[in-house]
């Protein structure tokens, strides 16, 4: 089948505004009133940014003026984005040892990608990002890299609290948690309680989760409702478990678009019961390699595809 | 006040320069990309005709074996090309897959299984085959039909069974953390309330959306996933070329 591109007609542009942007004060850039409405066009697509910069989503309190970025890159539609992106990072251990590094090298450069990742969500206007951080399966790699892993998951959110509290981001962790160290546990519940009323963007990370473990345990907590009387037996349909899964701690449960690295083509047993209708993009790139242009790429095919609800 | 408005007068012009240099840039950029991909799509196409063909060995014969069970998702809008099926499923068969699902989400194709059965020779139910253990038997392929019923429908028929079970077993106010049904479970009662069919190795999607449509959930966590374009499309080249890649496959399923 040939590939076509098929690319939504060129914005309109109406005369330019004369205030500058101060929050890209080392960039050239053309300011630009596009409509139906008002973006900023940044030079070159791939501007990758170092730093969580973001710095008018953050609870700065109602005195700060709303700059709101509204910066897309060239051909995506702020009307089309997906509003829930989920992504599998895979390829962490095969980069590093393309790198000959050590495994934990390429754990750390994927914690690089996922911010670089969780930086344009929020700049693109995307709401909910989940990520598969742990699998079930993964209790099965040898101890020693399991509990690299939980260190560098501790870490992470001991280091990026600030971030998230900076950014109004709200982080919410599902999967079996009672198989995590403690001292994670903690952690974990401590970052949802301080974050959960933050609302421009939640960050789902799922750490020893299963798509087969969420139906079982959505059951479990419908029956255990059912035994104490809260929901009739006869009541419960597909809704009512859909109410149960973890991924119900979201405004917008169901991913729009799903995003493989590694060019690996499966699901991996991941949101089994909400990726039905998701659009899935599988990627050739190894995760830590997964940056700004790999997912602009993903964005652009989701809204470039016809998407259906199964008829 | 002249000024200003001779000012406002030369920045509309800037403007409008501006705009029709950015909209050619605009259109650069997309012919540049489509120049890129032009050749790669070619190169895609005249690869399917020269497997149609047979002129490129490695896909001439090859092991099929680890495809144990493949799945067809066919798109609703496309669900009535009866022909372009029965077609799709001959050369599948030529191929040597030997158990195949066919999915639609609104279940067409089970009513239009007789018809199907009919057109292919020597094709049998792969309940039938399961239950007269003849699914060892090289020379039939085997045909399941699944719609959306056997998916989240299934799974709450399954639910429904397993909460009867627990209810009835007496069981005292437990921790909520406990555990009441296991995985193992509901794939036993998936099968007992007659969605417990096999796991696809791998699942092929025909259809304009990449998505499995509802196809069974529970039934590919680990199934290796392919679009293949518009039914309308299908050619026999492609398909040999994504039975042949996943051949190739060597998954870790994350250990």
């Amino acid at each position: 089948m040939l590939f076509s591109l098929h690319f939504s007609p060129p914005p309109v542009i109406a005369p330019l505004p004369f205030k500058p942007l101060s929050h890209v004060p080392h960039h050239h850039h053309h300011t630009l009133n596009m409509l139906p409405s008002t973006h900023v066009l940044k030079p070159p697509l791939c501007s990758t940014m170092e730093h969580f910069t973001l710095n008018h989503h953050g609870k700065g309190g109602e005195e700060e003026e709303e700059e709101v970025d509204q910066t897309l890159p060239l051909g995506l539609r702020r009307e089309a984005m997906p509003r829930h992106v989920a992504v599998i990072m895979d390829g962490n251990r095969r980069w590093a040892r393309s790198r000959d590094l050590p495994v934990r090298s390429g754990y750390e450069a994927g914690a690089r990608s996922l911010r670089t990742i969780v930086e344009l969500c929020c700049k693109w206007g995307i709401k909910v990002l989940s990520v598969f951080a742990f699998s079930s399966d993964n209790w099965f790699r040898p101890k020693v890299e399991v509990e690299l892993l939980m260190s560098l998951f501790e870490r992470g959110m001991q280091e990026d609290t600030g971030i998230f509290l900076r950014e109004n981001i709200r982080v919410s962790v599902i999967g079996d948690l009672a198989k995590l160290p403690e001292a994670l546990q903690e952690l974990i519940l401590n970052l949802e309680e301080t974050t959960k009323n933050n609302t421009h963007f939640q960050l789902i990370v799922a750490v020893s989760y299963s798509g087969q473990y969420d139906v079982v345990q959505a059951c479990q907590r419908l029956a255990l409702k059912a035994k104490h009387g809260l929901v009739e037996p006869g009541d419960i349909d597909a809704s009512l478990i859909e109410q149960e899964l973890e991924t119900y701690c979201s405004e917008f449960p169901h991913p729009d678009l799903l995003i493989r690295t590694s060019g690996e083509f499966r699901i991996s047993n991941f949101m089994l019961w909400q990726l039905a209708y998701t659009e899935l993009f599988f990627a050739q790139s190894l995760w830590p390699d997964f940056g700004e242009a790999e997912f602009l790429k993903a964005l652009l095919a989701f809204q470039q595809r016809r998407r259906r609800y199964g008829g | 006040m002249d000024f200003n408005k001779e000012s406002q007068v030369s920045c509309s012009w800037y403007a409008q320069i501006e705009n029709c240099l950015l909209q050619l840039l605009w259109h650069l950029i997309h012919v540049t990309i489509d120049l890129w991909y032009f050749p790669l799509g070619i190169a895609d196409v005249l690869e399917s005709y020269l497997i149609s063909w047979g002129l490129l060995g490695r896909y001439k014969s090859f092991n099929v074996t680890k495809l144990r069970y493949l799945a067809i998702v066919v798109d609703s809008e496309e669900v009535f090309q009866t022909s372009k099926i029965i077609r799709l499923l001959q050369w599948l068969e030529a191929v040597g897959i030997k158990h195949v699902c066919l999915y639609d989400n609104e279940g067409v194709l089970k009513k239009s299984k007789d018809f199907i059965l009919e057109k292919l020779d020597g094709t049998i139910l792969f309940w039938d085959a399961h239950e007269n253990d003849v699914l060892s038997d090289r020379q039939h392929m085997t045909l399941e039909f699944v719609s959306f019923s056997d998916g989240k429908e299934a799974v709450v028929k399954a639910a429904n069974v397993l909460f009867m079970k627990y209810s009835k077993s007496g069981a005292t106010d437990q921790n909520q953390k406990d555990e009441i049904f296991t995985e193992s479970q509901m794939s036993n009662t998936l099968k007992t309330v007659g969605s417990g069919g096999p796991k696809p190795d791998l699942l092929l999607v025909y259809g304009p959306a990449r998505c499995h449509l509802g196809f069974p959930a529970w039934r590919i966590p680990y199934t290796e996933i392919v679009h293949m374009g518009p039914l309308k499309s299908m050619n026999y080249g492609s398909l040999v070329k994504a039975i042949y890649k996943f051949t190739m496959v060597q998954p870790n399923y994350g250990k």
